[in-house]
């Protein structure tokens, strides 16, 4: 564990410094294939200082998932380790931000607010953006594993997160949204999708 | 259906000019709702994934291992350990319900101290402890007295370790039922203190003296399975089981024949059919058994058939079938609870052993078997020295005392001559109200604990979770206590704390066992398997001297218009320390159905003689006391008995327990019998007091009317089917051809609508079926109360039982048919919704809530369903259950998880919410989720991977579920069997459910 945390902190660290010598994010650090752009253009996060604009509520932390995943390129999995192997995604542990967040990013109010949370052990209650209702079953580790069956990626339910500096609900997560997409996934594969109603209810 | 009005366009009609009425799907995201993540996260814990821990079971002295099922943190569901080798992974309705002991909303939360003029304020632990410590201090070692319930491992010894550091040697075991009468009874005939080991898989001939051996008596899950094993009709053979007791008891539903002698005068049958055994001298009767031959000379079959009210004839048949075959005979349960209850056993022993089966179906072990420890007499004890003002100090451990002894003792008033009371107590029950320091133990599931069952059967117990209160372990409390009463007393007690005691003797039983692991390896071994089984060594038990010293007493019967009333332990309550969980209230009794109460077995002959009807309040009155409870008329019970169960009558013990019925040992004499037992017979005298109230019982009618809905039929019949008449169900009516017609186009229709929804993960659509084999279920509801527990289902309370409207998706439906001789036959048969291929429920659910899905289930979509109850109408099952209140809300009057009771809800169900339907899924949860494992390994289901919570807890095995389309699947070879059948075949539902007829086996010249 100790290992890990420091091998992983070590790595940010030293894309960070790069990112100061370059003057450009290059955040090759967790190699991930999926991200949008070119690979020539580079996103940078934008600055933001109007927060009350921002689509989405707000949070506790103004965790900016454009700056991790958009920016630094971090892979959607490192944070929310669990989403390939449990029907549920699992909010990343404040330990696994203290990660990087041991060593960088010292300066930044936002920053210092989760190490204060994580000192003091106070848990960080986050709003939850993407409700479903209790008699609906969504398994995230299928449909995580399904790219290669059937394309299906985190932003299809889910919106460019990496270019979100506050999470909202992109997807309108209802009912026929669902089933749209199942009916459209068998024909373009050819593969049986399913559309029975106790797959999710029960 | 191409053209004129399908449902959905009914419904799009609907939608207009109703308004809104189509607002049903989607989801709402008005609500906030919060995201905590962990700051940490826990070892071994993904959210969303279940981890499990093994445990042992600690509701009754059986000692079942246990795998605890944890999501995020908590306790779910507790499940048989199936490496146990007592209850391989089974549980019965208590081990089932042990969660809500862990959750209930009346535990003790923090240590308690009396005020003076009542009641109780909490108070900080280090304040109570030194308050013990320092009262102790004060007082000589010997005034200090420690009750515990049976113990048989680690506290055990650190009881005695404790008692002896401190100078007191007074230990009190306070079990209600302790076994003392076989106890007593193996050290006369056989010279050995200890209780056997008794081979049902192994019996093919069964007798039972009393002994309720599937309900409560020594180790019920272990016994279910072997007499299913051993008794059930398997490729044309079955075992006989004889049961000989004046009630008929849950147990002895499962009798191919029920005798029903003289109260307490099973021991004279016993005898005499050992007096049968050794006049004819069959083969296998062993060379001594001569020297009892004068003890059993007067009690030849015609002079016992006087005085036990059992013919000759059968006396002397049932001791020949008892040599014919590998044979059994137990003595127990209510059976051996009368005074000369020793003698009973006794003679059963004698029975068993001229029939040759010591060391064959019955074994001692050489280590003193732990089952059956303390008597009551040490309960006498106490109270006299309470009264003489020998005990400045009481400790009380897993035993309620209070409720459990008869009243006449006067234990209540002798407590207050104690100057400090203290009650390690999780809930406050009788005894903990009367104590001066209530210091809550954990929860078995919360603590480090071992327990010994039976020799060579070591199995640990391991916290699942953390407490949910602040309670403290009791092992820990004492050598707390110890360690403050400074050097004296630590000197022979050097653990830190209870663990490390119990990890000391781990390390003490690796080196007994010879094993030369490290003990980090041993250890987490035996953690992970719950345990550690070795094989003991057994002793060949001989004929005892005192063993001549027999005599075939029995009970002396009341005079005079007096009734033998017969106290018997709970199935669901055992001595009543269940009463308090909601899902054991809510469970009907197998027996008379009855819940949430306690009521008085009679006969209807007797009820007609004394103008007693069912719900009547009778005032039962015998020379120590009265009680007043509703009769319920009961035919499978002598004329000349009542019976009343124990574990009802808390004065104490929380919501769920409190008022509720009378407890019986009111009645009970407070004189210990000779062997040191309480005496659960007392004769009694009914008026009725003509108070009335609907029993809250969901029997419906008693009698199947002919609706052949729980067939059975005999070995001989199937062993010879066309000499006997067949037990048919209701003949089914032709269908004509042109309503065939109509429904294979229906079926065409639905097949094409499925093929079009796609499959779920293999390419050959499954068919989930079940079957039932009526010749194993024991009627024990063990399934049910796992249900429960797996599914959310919502308790109700006695009003909503009494009005019909209990939610249970398993009903155990418990049938009586008339035997060829006028005796009384019952027959169990668990329902449930049977998801039949043409369901009647689905057709005429205007919202397509109720459906087929591709995998053959029918499926209830809670969000679509609006409540029009038409399914539950249409359905001839009644396997629909509706909820007519808000069960899972708490501003509601009918909210059934109180704080923190609804930590116990499986995650991966729905709870439901008012207005909606709902009935068995076959664990639709289960199905998916092995499923989504597949195919995320990307294998494919096997047989017996998906198991529904009522076949996973069935002690008696007699559930098979799986998959009917894989020819070679269990379920398929089941559903071919010869004695499956449909219930109420007539309609055309075409169930999924088979059930396989129950098999009696006659005896030689029934018919």
């Amino acid at each position: 564990m100790t290992r890990r945390v420091l091998l992983s902190a070590g790595i940010l660290t030293a894309a960070g410094a790069l990112v100061f010598i370059l003057g450009a994010p290059r955040g090759a650090a967790q190699g991930s294939p999926q991200q949008t752009g070119s690979a020539d253009t580079v996103f940078e996060a934008p600055e933001i200082s109007d927060t009350a604009a921002l689509e989405g509520p707000r949070q506790p932390i103004f965790f900016r998932h454009d700056v991790h995943a958009g920016q630094y390129e971090i892979d959607c999995q490192y944070c929310h380790v669990n989403v390939e192997i449990s029907p549920k995604p699992g909010i990343p542990t404040l330990s696994s931000c203290m990660n990087c967040h041991l060593i960088v990013g010292s300066g930044i109010a936002e920053v210092d607010s989760v190490r204060a949370y994580f000192n003091e052990g106070r848990a960080v209650e986050w709003v939850e953006v993407h409700v479903l209702s209790q008699f609906v079953h969504f398994p995230h580790h299928l449909h995580v594993n399904a790219e290669q069956d059937f394309d299906v990626v985190c932003e299809d339910c889910h919106g460019q997160v990496n270019r979100m500096p506050q999470i909202y609900q992109f997807a309108p997560l209802k009912m026929g949204w669902c089933l749209d997409c199942h009916k459209e996934k068998a024909v373009e594969t050819g593969k049986p999708v399913s559309t029975d109603c106790s797959v999710c209810h029960y | 259906m191409s053209d004129g009005m399908n449902r959905r366009r009914f419904l799009k009609v609907l939608g207009v000019t109703g308004g809104g009425a189509t607002a049903l799907t989607g989801c709402s995201t008005d609500r906030v709702e919060k995201l905590i993540p962990y700051l940490v996260p826990p070892e071994n814990e993904i959210p969303g994934l279940a981890t499990y821990y093994a445990s042992t079971c600690r509701e009754c002295p059986a000692g079942c291992g246990l795998h605890v099922r944890v999501r995020e943190g908590r306790a779910v569901k507790v499940e048989g350990n199936p490496s146990n080798p007592i209850n391989q992974g089974r549980l019965c309705a208590r081990g089932q319900a042990s969660l809500q002991g862990l959750y209930n909303p009346d535990r003790v939360r923090s240590p308690m101290a009396r005020v003076p003029g009542g009641g109780f304020e909490p108070i900080s632990w280090d304040a109570a402890l030194t308050r013990v410590a320092e009262q102790l201090a004060t007082m000589p070692g010997d005034q200090v007295w420690f009750v515990t319930g049976k113990e048989a491992g680690a506290f055990d010894s650190l009881v005695s370790d404790w008692l002896a550091a401190i100078g007191s040697s007074n230990r009190i075991v306070h079990e209600p039922f302790a076994y003392e009468a076989l106890r007593q009874a193996n050290r006369t005939v056989f010279g050995v203190d200890s209780i056997p080991h008794y081979d049902f898989a192994a019996a093919r001939h069964l007798v039972s003296f009393g002994a309720d051996f599937l309900e409560t008596w020594l180790s019920p899950v272990e016994q279910s399975l072997g007499f299913s094993s051993g008794h059930s009709y398997q490729s044309g053979e079955m075992g006989r089981y004889v049961h000989i007791e004046p009630r008929m008891s849950m147990t002895a539903m499962s009798a191919d024949e029920w005798i029903a002698p003289v109260p307490g005068t099973e021991g004279l049958l016993a005898l005499a059919m050992a007096h049968v055994i050794v006049r004819d001298q069959p083969a296998g009767v062993p060379a001594d058994a001569s020297r009892i031959s004068s003890l059993l000379a007067e009690h030849t079959p015609a002079a016992v058939s006087a005085r036990t009210g059992v013919a000759a004839d059968v006396i002397e048949r049932l001791a020949r079938e008892f040599t014919q075959h590998a044979s059994l005979a137990v003595a127990g349960g209510i059976g051996a609870q009368h005074a000369a209850a020793d003698s009973t056993a006794a003679a059963v022993n004698l029975l068993n052993y001229v029939a040759g089966n010591l060391g064959r179906t019955v074994t001692f072990h050489t280590a003193q078997s732990p089952a059956g420890q303390g008597s009551y007499s040490g309960t006498v004890e106490l109270v006299e020295a309470m009264r003489s003002g020998r005990v400045g100090a009481l400790f009380i451990h897993g035993a309620n005392p209070v409720h459990t002894s008869p009243t006449g003792l006067g234990l209540t008033p002798a407590l207050a001559n104690v100057g400090l009371k203290v009650s390690f107590a999780r809930f406050y029950d009788e005894t903990a109200m009367e104590a001066d320091l209530v210091l809550p133990d954990h929860d078995p599931l919360e603590q480090w604990n071992d327990f010994e069952p039976r020799p060579g059967v070591h199995a640990l117990q391991q916290p699942v979770m953390r407490p949910v209160f602040d309670t403290r372990q009791t092992g820990d409390v004492l050598l707390s206590v110890a360690r403050q009463l400074g050097e004296r007393v630590t000197r022979t007690l050097a653990a830190n704390d209870y663990k490390e005691y119990v990890v000391g003797r781990w390390q003490a039983l690796q080196r007994r066992l010879g094993d030369s692991r490290p003990f980090e390896a041993f250890w987490s071994e035996s953690l992970q398997r719950g345990g550690i089984w070795v094989d003991e060594p057994t002793r060949q038990a001989r004929l005892a001297a005192t063993a001549g010293s027999v005599r075939g007493e029995v009970w002396s019967a009341p005079a005079g218009d007096q009734l033998t009333l017969i106290a018997y332990p709970s199935p669901a309550f055992f001595d009543g320390r269940g009463a308090n969980r909601p899902w054991l209230q809510e469970l009907p009794d197998p027996v008379t159905k009855v819940t949430w109460s306690s009521w008085i077995e009679i006969n209807p002959a007797t009820a007609r003689r004394l103008g007693i009807a069912e719900g009547e309040f009778i005032e039962v009155t015998s020379e120590h006391g009265s009680v007043t409870v509703p009769a319920y008329l009961y035919p499978g019970i002598r004329e000349d008995t009542v019976a009343i169960p124990i574990g009802q009558g808390h004065a104490a013990f929380g919501r769920y327990a409190e008022n509720r019925g009378a407890n019986v040992y009111h009645l009970l004499a407070a004189n210990a019998t000779g062997f040191g037992a309480v005496e659960h017979y007392v004769g009694v005298t009914l008026r009725n007091t003509k108070d009335h109230e609907r029993i809250a019982k969901t029997e419906g009618n008693s009698r199947q009317m002919g609706r052949g809905i729980a067939q059975a039929t005999t070995l001989q019949a199937l062993a010879n089917p066309e000499e006997h008449q067949e037990e048919h169900g209701d003949h089914a009516a032709p269908v004509p051809d042109h309503i065939e017609e109509i429904i294979d186009e229906w079926q065409e229709d639905q097949y094409h609508e499925w093929m079009q929804r796609g499959n779920y993960a293999r390419e050959d659509l499954p068919r989930w079926a079940m079957a039932v084999d009526l010749s194993k279920c024991t009627g024990c509801s063990a399934c049910v109360t796992a249900c429960y527990a797996e599914n959310n289902i919502p308790t109700v309370g006695p009003d909503l039982i009494r009005r019909g409207r209990e939610m249970s998706w398993i009903r155990i439906e418990r049938y009586f048919e008339d035997g060829a001789h006028g005796e009384i036959e019952s027959r169990f048969l668990p329902m449930i919704c049977q998801h039949c291929t043409n369901a009647p429920c689905e057709p005429v659910c205007p919202v397509f809530a109720a459906y087929h899905t591709p995998d053959g289930l029918n499926a209830q979509v809670y969000n679509r369903c609006v409540g029009t109850r038409y399914c539950s109408n249409n359905c001839p099952y009644k396997v629909r259950y509706f909820n007519w209140f808000d069960h899972q809300n708490e501003a509601d009057a009918a909210y059934a998880w109180p704080d923190p009771l609804h930590w116990l809800l499986n995650p991966d169900v729905t709870v439901r919410v008012k207005g909606v339907m709902e009935k068995c899924t076959f664990c639709v949860q289960r199905i998916r989720d092995k499923q989504h494992q597949a195919k995320l390994s990307g294998d494919l289901l096997v047989d017996g991977d998906v198991v529904p919570a009522c076949q996973q807890t069935c002690p008696a095995d007699a559930i098979v579920f799986g998959d009917i389309n894989d020819p070679d699947s269990r379920i398929s070879q089941h559903a071919r069997d010869s004695r499956g059948y449909h219930v109420l075949d007539g309609l055309n539902t075409r169930p999924a459910v088979t059930y396989l007829k129950k098999v009696r086996n006659i005896a030689e010249g029934e018919a």
